[in-house]
């Protein structure tokens, strides 16, 4: 480690540049995120709103024990705990069934996750109002089709945001646990059978206990997951009165009277329930490794279904077809037609809906804004995330512990938190109303993202290839330019590529940052569809789903390979 | 009785890997499987325990047929009475040594007593009986090994597989451990399929050895038969240490090489023209050069080399067409002229592959 250093720092010149770069990377960094964090902090303590007269209070904190907000905690833990509890249940049965048994149509399988993964949340919760409201398609195909007037949907309510949500997170939880599971020495379980016991019993008492904490790890990511997802409660949530903290800290931000103070606390809150269950979740992941492979003889035996595959078959089909087909038909039907009618035979078919698009220049300049943000946005988001894993996991000069604690703090602050404190930091920020402040946001929200994916691959990559580099004469930014940054090359394309998406599709923090000028595709979807412009919102949802998935088809595929 | 394999046939991908095998192993026997990395040895050991399924053949345990393509038998490999001892091991790091152990038992619902009793008996035997509630994390590579072991046996399976058990030990554990798995098998009189790429575990472990390359058997015999009648160079090179010479056999069985030396064999030649007499390097007797005419076994030679190995000398000495180890206590100085000699039934003649 010394000699790492010294090395390093010996050499006079690329030493005093390396400490720049550190020391710009340090500030950056540190600007990022404790300014919302400062701004959220000095907010809480404030009667007005941001930019308005105001005094020290200590209401805000006192509020938060209010009947109202008690009873929207409870109800936030109670979805998010069910939510949860479902999503890893769904995600542990995909993954076994892909890496563990015999089912026939794995390929498809995690393609099919792959792309409900990269379904925008605020998306899918659209598609399954069209489906499944009062008014919504399911209701009227029952009523008017079969006659059925008992069996009634209803998104709009508790278990309607638990279905949603379960649908949106079951991918994110099997890409949670398939790295576990595939790295599990398979002989462990190859033992049991050979023992004499039968697979059931297998996966009892040998693949589960010794997947039991990578499935702790996934049950609190996907708690937190839920417990900061807006999009999904604001369109269903908000209309059926059931209000999650993140969707009160929203109404009390827009609506008049704002009391944004009051959203200040309840998001520091938040932020505290989300922040302590990463801590621990972070806890179990260092503690507790899965035993993995050991050398050679690794092979996987499927285990056979047999009579279950008919189930395996029939449980995939129905989540495909949940989670990503029936709603993309819903979307695709409701953006080709005049008025919205449950029955495709009495529509009218139109391609108004598309034409509008084009004719708004409202949504053109969202399309571009967005463009700027994702695109633009996460070359910087990158560019920051790769110095940050750099630092953190090679070069390890001074300070750098802090700069790993901050540059993860986002981990646990929710995304319409980060926002409330951008909108907090007006006070100090001059740059309230531009699109700097969505790309500030959006960088400091996901600047995990882009740490943790570099640094798995910086933590992989051999020390002796740039080692070598040295021994041959290039000091330390010639051997990171010429030898670690091709080796990086593929990471970095899909760490972009991630970024580019997470920013493209987000909504919760956009929606407290965005003026008429500053709108992004995410907002303008919305916001049709809260005018009950279905049709157009729909059609700009297909237009902006074939964008992303487009580019994840051509540039993601390596995450969707078995 | 004993396990029997018949045209065994595994692919990946359409390439075969395990190519028409057949072989048989008696009650209580000990077969090796040896070969070189890639022949196909763990593919051929795992379709018997039953975690690969094969693409045709048929394959009996203790006389019940546990796989037959033909009629679409297919004995999952918890029904299969085997014990397998992997190369990793496998040890279940939830459980402790005794839950490791008694697994085999518990899944077949054994009563507590009995389990307590068994386990504990096996543990003795592989002698970790003072290891009872180890956590099994806290297990040198060597125990780990011996847990494996009493695991594989606890439950009185009739056949023992082995997958190179010992090749993540030490080599003066290897050695040790070598010995007690061979007086264990003698014990249990259980027969055993033993996977190893090692020659000198194959000779030393096995009653008889399969001699395995890209998937097909070139040779199944006793230790001793396959050292010294090897059926073909890459069997011969396979097991021990192997010196050639390149002949001609004539017509009655007789061998020249061009430089006018004659080789005899005790063994009946694989037929007349160019071939290559094996004598292994303990075969050939180094003495002085007397001088004169030599007649047949012998080969005129200089010391090149001499390694002092111990209790006994290696030697490679330079004879006008080959350069021959041969191992001797007898001294000689390097650049000493010798003169090495072989006994009829210690040369046989190979085709030349
Ligand atoms: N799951 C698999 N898919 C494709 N090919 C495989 C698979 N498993 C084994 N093979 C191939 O089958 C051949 C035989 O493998 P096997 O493991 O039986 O060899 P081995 O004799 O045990 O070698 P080693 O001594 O290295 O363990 C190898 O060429 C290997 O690459
Ligand atoms: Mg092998």
């Amino acid at each position: 480690m010394s000699g790492a250093r010294s090395l390093a720092f010996n050499n006079q010149r690329s030493g005093w540049l390396i400490q720049a770069i550190f020391g710009t990377t340090f500030l950056v960094t540190a600007f990022l995120i404790i300014t919302p964090l400062a701004a959220l902090l000095h907010g809480s303590f404030q009667t007005g709103s941001p930019g308005m007269p105001t005094v020290f209070t200590w209401k805000n904190w006192a509020d938060l024990g209010s009947g109202n907000i008690i009873h929207t905690l409870l109800i936030t833990c109670f979805i998010s705990v069910v939510t949860s509890v479902f999503s890893t249940i769904g995600g542990a049965g995909l993954t076994w069934l892909v890496y563990r048994s015999d089912f026939r149509f794995k390929r498809s399988l995690v393609a099919a996750v792959g792309l409900s993964f990269f379904f925008p949340g605020f998306i899918l919760a659209m598609a399954w109002v069209i489906l499944a409201s009062p008014g919504g398609i399911f209701n009227d195909v029952l009523d008017e089709l079969f006659g059925i007037e008992w069996l009634q949907f209803d998104i709009y309510s508790v278990g309607g945001i638990i279905w949603i949500q379960v649908l949106h997170i079951i991918p994110f939880a099997f890409f949670t646990l398939r790295g576990p599971m595939i790295s599990m020495d398979s002989s462990l379980e190859e033992a049991g059978y050979i023992s004499g016991a039968n697979p059931w019993a297998v996966v009892r008492r040998i693949t589960l206990p010794l997947m039991i904490f990578p499935l702790l790890s996934s049950l609190l990511l996907c708690f937190v997951l839920s417990v900061e997802q807006f999009a999904i409660p604001a369109m269903v949530g908000i209309p059926g009165h059931v209000n999650t903290l993140a969707t009160e800290l929203y109404l009390l931000t827009s609506f008049s009277p704002p009391n944004t103070g009051l959203a200040a606390s309840v998001g520091l809150a938040m932020s505290a329930v989300t922040g302590l269950s990463i801590l621990f979740q972070r806890q179990i992941i260092r503690r507790h490794n899965a035993p993995t492979v050991t050398g050679r003889g690794y092979r996987v035996r499927p285990m056979t279904l047999g009579p279950w595959r008919a189930v395996a078959n029939g449980v995939c089909l129905f989540y495909v077809a949940m989670s990503f087909i029936i709603p993309a038909l819903a979307l695709i039907y409701t953006s080709g037609i005049k008025f919205f009618v449950a029955n495709p035979f009495e529509a009218a078919w139109t391609w108004r809906n598309y034409l509008q698009i084009w004719d708004s220049p409202g949504t053109i300049r969202a399309f571009w804004n967005t463009l700027v943000v994702a695109g633009g946005g996460a070359v910087l988001g990158l560019t920051l995330g790769t110095l940050i894993a750099w630092f953190t996991h090679r070069l390890r000069p001074r300070g750098y512990r802090v700069l790993d604690a901050l540059a993860s703090l986002p981990f646990g602050i929710p995304g319409i938190v980060i926002g409330l404190g951008f909108l907090w930091s007006y006070v100090y920020l001059p740059i309230y109303g531009t699109l700097l402040v969505l790309v500030f946001c959006y960088v400091a929200r996901f600047l995990p993202y882009a740490t943790e994916t570099v640094g798995a691959q910086v933590v992989q990559l051999d020390k002796a290839l740039e080692e070598a580099a040295w021994v041959s004469g290039a000091n330390r930014l010639a051997s990171f330019r010429r030898i670690i940054l091709p080796l990086l090359r593929p990471t970095l394309q899909s760490g972009y590529f991630l970024l580019f998406i997470a920013y493209f599709r987000e909504i919760a923090a956009a929606a407290l940052l965005y003026t008429a000028s500053t709108q992004v595709l995410s907002i303008s979807i919305w916001a049709f569809f809260e005018n009950a412009n279905w049709g157009v919102a729909s059609a700009l949802s297909i237009v902006a789903t074939v964008i992303t998935v487009t580019l994840m088809a051509t540039v993601m595929r390596a995450p969707l390979k078995v | 009785m004993g396990i029997s394999v018949k045209g065994l046939v595994k692919q990946y991908a359409g390439k075969p890997v395990v190519d028409h095998i057949d072989f048989e192993i008696a009650d209580g026997e000990l077969v090796s499987l040896l070969g070189p990395s890639g022949c196909g040895k763990t593919t051929t050991l795992r379709c018997i325990a039953g975690l690969e399924t094969p693409e045709s053949g048929r394959i009996a345990i203790d006389g019940e047929v546990v796989f037959d393509a033909d009629s679409g038998v297919v004995v999952e490999p918890y029904h299969r009475n085997i014990g397998m001892v992997f190369q990793s091991y496998a040890i279940w790091p939830h459980m402790t040594v005794f839950e490791n152990v008694a697994f085999p038992l518990r899944v077949r619902r054994m009563a507590a007593a009995d389990i307590e009793r068994r386990v504990g008996r096996a543990l003795e035997r592989v002698g970790l009986g003072a290891f009872h509630d180890r956590s099994s994390q806290q297990l040198s590579g060597g125990q780990q090994q011996r847990v494996a072991v009493a695991r594989a046996i606890v439950h009185e399976p009739a056949v023992l597989l082995f997958d190179e058990p010992l090749s993540n030990l030490d080599a003066r554990l290897r050695d040790q451990t070598r010995a007690e798995i061979r007086q264990l098998q003698r014990e249990l009189r259980v027969s055993t399929i033993y996977v190893t790429h090692d020659q000198t575990e194959a000779l030393s472990l096995s009653d008889r050895i399969l001699v395995m390359h890209d998937g097909r058997i070139r040779q199944l015999g006793t230790p001793e038969a396959i050292y010294a009648r090897p059926n073909d160079m890459f069997v011969a090179e396979v097991v021990g240490a192997a010196n050639f010479f390149d002949v001609t056999v004539d017509d009655r069985g007789a061998a020249t090489d061009t430089s006018g030396a004659t080789f005899h064999t005790a063994f009946a030649p694989p037929g007349s023209g160019p071939a290559r007499a094996l004598i292994r390097p303990d075969k050939l007797l180094i003495g002085p050069d007397p001088g004169g005419d030599l007649g047949p076994n012998r080969l005129r030679g200089t010391v090149r080399q001499r390694l002092f190995m111990g209790g006994y000398y290696e030697y490679v000495v330079e004879t006008r067409l080959a350069s021959p180890r041969v191992l001797s206590s007898a001294e000689f100085a390097e650049k000493a002229q010798v003169v090495l000699s072989f006994d009829s039934g210690d040369c046989i003649f190979l085709l030349k592959e």
